[in-house]
């Protein structure tokens, strides 16, 4: 296997990531396809780490400190969409329009 | 100590502001008598025949911008710190006893005369542009509250205005100290001829440009109008008798003091726009029908015989423009009085409906009379003040630019005329006794320009002392400046 | 490896300062757990503020520390950081000031706030300093998590709901962005995660020209640029602004802010050498935008919050001028600026939240006249927004004057002159503010501000607001006069920093003094060269051959 099979996978994900992002009307859909976004990256990570850092696997380190930090952000990710729930009964992007200039 | 002139109004304002004391009026007035003394006082000490600085003073503040605290009088800045503390102490004993919000007024108008005469005194370039700049929104407040109709447009456009012409003007300054490489803004250490004519026009421009809508000169002065009619009575005198002249004086400082060989090169321009701007002004004005709009159409032309005077660079020249600041700020002072006083006890400043003022029993003789004697100082009239510094202009300029001058000469003509028509209006003709049940006019109202009056009559008979402060520094400034034969010209008048 | 050497290794004492403010956090959350939250109201936020001004004091002696290289090339505590945690340090203390009667009005548990404040605020101080990839992307994403929470703090208020909302899905996002930019360095240069050696392991693996190189850069300036609220990445700060909480806007404007432009200039600067002229060019782009649409936008807002949020989207813009200049002098006039930034906008603020709490709206037109009632507040507020504005001698004026000066020296002339014009139009709308509050008649005066209650200081929670109203005035009006330790400190900061010396290395002295010897003789060459480059000249000896 090559390296840039993984980049390719990775990329791929970031880019359907980043499809998400923009065209989901639910906030959770949102908030997964951060997630999704963030795993590219775990995967480019892992495989940097596996092809060009095999001693000190930094890139291994940096992926657990991601998915930590990813976690956190769901979290609150989760609970913010939860008290905007509680609110306005929604969690459709389009009925957020309270703040517009 | 020159730093009085400036931090003495400047805590005058401050105490002011933050004391509750019931008569600020009285409070602001001796301030600025204060500093009308001091100023006499400095003005006593001074040695007419040192073209230098004098009293210079020295602060290092901001070493690493370059930016410390130099101050220093010539014979270019004293006549001017001289009509900003009389107008000041003017302005302030003409103010309405109602004023609304008392303290703000007064405050403010003591910060603007403190500013403007660090303006006047600062031998630092970015020292003179903070200074410039300090009094932008003081006067902004000053139009916008107290102000008479539109003042809330001819306070933003004249705030609008202004910012940019410190904008330009900064940026002409850090050009300036950038290619000279000097890691100072200090006046002196600028001073000389070591960059290539071509970048010294460019940033002679900017100044140019900059100082320009100040003064202002035609098509830069659309602000004018409007802030001058706008404004009240006060604060036209002090916009127009003093603000007006730092923009001249930063012409003259900045322009010619900096970059001698561009303004040589640019001569000739400048004459034409000088004499562009007195026609215009005077035209315009003829077509006027509010006094007080006439009055600050003609301060368009009159400022454009400062330019002029600048433009054709001999000693007498300069001296003429140097007197030409003073004797307008004088008289446009003494007219934008009386207009206001006409215009308090009659209630308007059409031209339509004013007539025959003049009238010793119904009517305002004795203002009538000093309008009578400003209409004739602003037009030309020897034995008076305007006489001196249009003439002064004139003879020198003639040898440089005959064809210019002449036109400038026309542009005194126009203003007689547009003052004939104004006295013959308001002042002569007969009154309508069925309207004229005016309001007496107080001594509160007469004093400031009877001052002002005898001033100007005072000066018209003994111009020397006008002339005196000025001479050794005109004939310094001529002499730093090379001679170039403005040869298309001379062929012209050939 | 015995404990002697690894606490050698470690050097934990760099951040010392960053201990004391966990310390506090965790003094607060323990004491809030023990003594109940109406007791914990009393002093939490003291002991907040006191632990946060010990950090300060912490800072001071961190200034000059021989080794500023920690944790094993983790974390680097040089000049430039330290004045960075303070800034970020002092305006955290600032904003409990003005936080604690706000929070306690609209009912919620004040210490809760302080606790999510005071890691927002250790999240910032750890990224000034932070010198490696995964630092960096921690303590990042410890300040946005944090703002998020304090953002959506006002749970019951849909606005503050949705504009946490907002924040973190935007905020999420442009990290993800950031992240994947990170990652493509971290395989670029073969798996080194330190951004000092980065640059030297690409160049040596010869991939300085690489697509790749410039891909990480966009990617890396997209979270950059979120961070600082620069246009187009601005979209979630009007909103954001207008929906939170207001002291959580004063911190998000200048303590995040901040983290954000010491983050950029320490990524930019020590990551990204080989690409200086791409990031250079990408950066200017930025700030012009930045600055147009931020103050031009501004000029149309109604509501003070969000003009508050334009305006600081078009102060960003100043900033970076000195980002972009590459200059000792641009660097420090950089620091200096939010220096000055940091007093200014933060005293605005201040007097938004006062008027807030009395008349419950933020509308400018609801500022009608409030000169005959509130004078103080006026004044405050006129002097805040006056010196935002640039108007001299306001410390704002010194500010600008030294970036523009900085930028002009640079060469920069379309910058400086649009930063000029820029700031000619936010006067505008700053003194309509002014106008607002000081022209109109009493007649004229706006509902609210005839129902303005009468100023009780005594209520809790007012006495800090008073304190902070009055300090940020004087400090607002008075920094720019008395600026000379400023200014030293925002040169120390830059000359001490071995990193930008590093980066500064073949232009050691300001361009203008290397010039001035041979002025005369360079100037018509140099002239030419100048008005050939279009977007932004940069000092020859910058640009790395």
């Amino acid at each position: 296997m090559q390296l840039q099979y993984f980049l390719l996978v990775a990329a791929a994900l970031f880019c359907i990531g980043v499809y998400g992002l923009v065209n989901s009307r639910n906030a959770v859909r949102v908030l997964m396809s951060i997630e999704l976004m963030l795993n590219a990256v775990n995967l480019n990570l892992m495989a940097f780490s596996n092809y060009l850092d095999p001693q000190a696997i930094k890139g291994q380190i940096f992926t657990i400190f991601v998915i930590a930090i990813a976690a956190a952000e769901a979290a609150v990710g989760l609970a913010i969409v939860l008290a905007i729930y509680r609110n306005r009964d929604t969690v459709d992007m389009e009925q957020f329009n309270l703040l517009k200039w | 100590m020159l730093s009085t002139l400036i931090w003495f109004p400047v805590l005058g304002a401050i105490a002011i502001a933050a004391l509750p004391l019931r008569q600020s009026k009285l409070v602001a007035l001796t301030m600025s008598g204060f500093v009308l003394l001091w100023t006499l006082w400095i003005a006593h000490q001074f040695d007419f025949t040192n073209p230098l600085l004098q009293r210079q003073e020295y602060l290092p503040w901001l070493e690493p911008l370059g930016l410390n605290y130099q101050l220093g009088i010539d014979g270019l800045s004293l006549p001017l710190l001289m009509l900003n503390s009389l107008l000041t102490w003017i302005a302030i004993y003409s103010s309405q006893e109602e004023t609304e919000r008392p303290r703000l007024f007064y405050s403010l108008i003591l910060l603007v005369s403190g500013a403007v005469a660090g303006a006047f005194l600062a031998q630092n370039l970015l020292l003179f542009f903070l200074f410039y700049e300090v009094e932008l929104v003081p006067f902004y407040l000053l139009i916008s509250i107290w102000g008479g109709e539109k003042r809330n447009y001819a306070a933003m456009k004249f705030l609008l205005y202004t910012a940019l012409s410190g904008a330009l003007i900064l940026v002409a300054f850090l050009g300036l100290v950038w290619l000279r490489g000097a890691d100072s803004f200090a006046y002196e250490a600028l001073m000389g001829q070591s960059l290539p004519l071509w970048i010294q026009i460019v940033l002679l421009s900017l100044v140019l440009v900059g100082f320009g809508i100040k003064i202002p000169l035609v098509p830069l002065h659309t602000w004018l109008p409007d802030t001058y009619v706008a404004a009240s009575t006060p604060v036209a005198i002090l916009l127009g008798g003093v603000l007006a002249k730092l923009g001249a004086y930063g012409i003259f400082r900045f322009g010619l003091g900096l970059f001698p060989d561009a303004w040589a090169t640019l001569a000739p321009g400048l004459a034409t726009w000088a004499t562009v701007s007195v026609l215009y002004g005077a035209t315009v004005a003829i077509a006027q029908k509010d006094i007080k709009r006439m009055v600050a159409y003609s301060s368009i032309g009159h400022m454009g015989y400062i330019l002029l005077g600048g433009a054709a660079l001999t000693a007498l020249s300069l001296v003429g423009a140097i007197t030409q600041m003073v004797a307008h700020g004088l008289i446009l002072a003494i007219l934008f009085h009386l207009v206001g006083v006409v215009e308090a006890k009659v209630g308007t400043r059409e031209l339509d409906v004013l007539n025959g003022l003049m009238n010793p029993i119904r009517g305002l003789p004795m203002v009538s009379a000093l309008l009578v004697l400003g209409g004739m100082a602003s037009a030309g009239i020897p034995g008076l003040v305007g006489f001196v510094s249009e003439f002064l202009v004139f003879q020198g300029s003639y040898s440089v630019f005959p064809v210019q001058t002449l036109l400038c000469v026309v542009g005194t003509g126009l203003t007689a005329v547009y003052f004939v028509i104004l006295l013959n209006r308001t002042c002569f003709g007969k009154l309508d006794n069925a309207i004229a049940y005016f309001p007496q006019v107080e001594w509160r109202e007469r004093v400031p320009a009877l001052i002002l009056a005898l001033t100007i009559f005072f000066l018209g008979i003994q111009p020397t002392w006008l002339v005196r402060w000025s001479e050794s520094t005109a004939i310094e400034m001529v002499a730093a400046t090379p001679t170039v034969t403005h040869s298309p010209i001379a062929q012209v008048s050939d | 490896m015995d404990f002697a050497s690894l606490a050698v290794q470690l050097n934990a004492g760099t951040i010392v300062p960053e201990a004391i403010v966990l310390i506090t956090l965790m003094t607060v959350v323990v004491s809030d757990l023990i003594i109940g939250r109406q007791a914990s109201a009393q002093w939490t936020p003291y002991i907040a503020i006191a632990g946060l001004l010990a950090s300060v004091v912490a800072l001071f002696y961190q200034w000059d520390v021989a080794n500023p290289i920690s944790f094993i090339g983790e974390f680097n505590g040089d000049a430039l950081s330290v004045v960075f945690r303070g800034i970020i340090a002092l305006s955290a203390a600032t904003t409990i000031l003005m936080s604690i009667r706000y929070v306690i009005q609209s009912g919620t548990s004040l210490a809760e706030f302080i606790t999510i404040l005071l890691t927002a605020t250790l999240g910032g101080m750890f990224l000034s300093g932070s010198d490696e990839l995964v630092a960096v992307y921690v303590s990042l994403e410890t300040l946005s998590i944090s703002s998020y929470l304090l953002t959506g703090y006002t749970k019951r208020d849909p606005r503050s709901n949705e504009a946490a909302l907002k924040y973190l899905l935007i905020g999420a996002s442009s990290s993800a962005i950031f992240l994947y930019g990170a990652s493509l360095l971290y395989g670029l240069s073969g798996g080194e995660t330190r951004l000092s050696t980065i640059s030297a392991s690409i160049a040596s693996a010869g991939l300085a020209q690489s697509i790749g190189l410039v891909i990480a850069l966009v990617f890396a300036i997209a979270g950059i640029a979120f961070k600082i609220a620069a246009v187009p990445f601005h979209q979630w700060t009007p909103d954001v602004y207008e929906g939170s909480p207001t002291p959580v806007v004063a911190f998000l404007s200048v303590g995040s802010k901040a983290a954000g432009f010491a983050l950029a200039i320490r990524l930019l600067v020590t990551a990204f050498p080989l690409v200086s002229e791409q990031w250079q060019l990408v950066m200017t782009t930025l700030a012009i935008l930045s600055m147009v649409l931020g103050n031009v936008v501004a000029l149309a807002q109604t509501s003070m919050k969000r003009l508050l949020a334009y305006s600081s989207i078009g102060q960003a813009g100043f900033v970076m001028i000195g980002l972009i200049l590459g200059t000792d002098a641009g660097y420090s006039s950089m620091v200096f600026y939010l220096m000055v930034y940091l007093f200014m906008n933060l005293g605005a603020f201040t007097c938004i939240i006062l008027f807030t709490l009395r008349t419950g709206t933020d509308q400018i037109s609801e500022y009608a006249g409030l000169y005959q009632k509130d004078p103080l507040l006026t004044l405050a507020l006129s002097v805040c927004l006056l010196s935002l504005g640039g108007i001299p001698p306001l410390a704002g004026f010194f500010g600008k004057l030294y970036l523009f000066w900085a930028g002009w020296q640079a060469g920069a002339y379309p910058l400086v002159i649009l930063g000029l014009v820029t700031s000619v139009i936010s006067i505008y709308y700053y003194i309509r503010v002014v106008k607002m509050m000081v022209v109109k008649e009493p007649q004229e005066m706006s509902d609210s501000v005839k129902n303005y209650p009468p100023t009780d200081w005594t209520l809790p929670g007012m006495r800090p607001l008073q304190v902070g109203l009055v300090s940020a005035l004087i400090a607002t009006s008075l920094a720019g006069i008395f600026s000379n330790p400023l200014f030293t400190l925002a040169n120390d900061s830059v000359l001490k920093t071995p990193m930008l010396q590093q980066a500064l290395g073949r232009s050691k002295a300001p361009i203008a003094k290397q010039m001035a010897p041979t002025i005369s003789q360079q100037l018509s060459l140099q002239i030419t060269e100048v008005s050939t480059k279009k977007a932004v000249s940069l000092p020859k000896s910058m640009v790395h051959s």
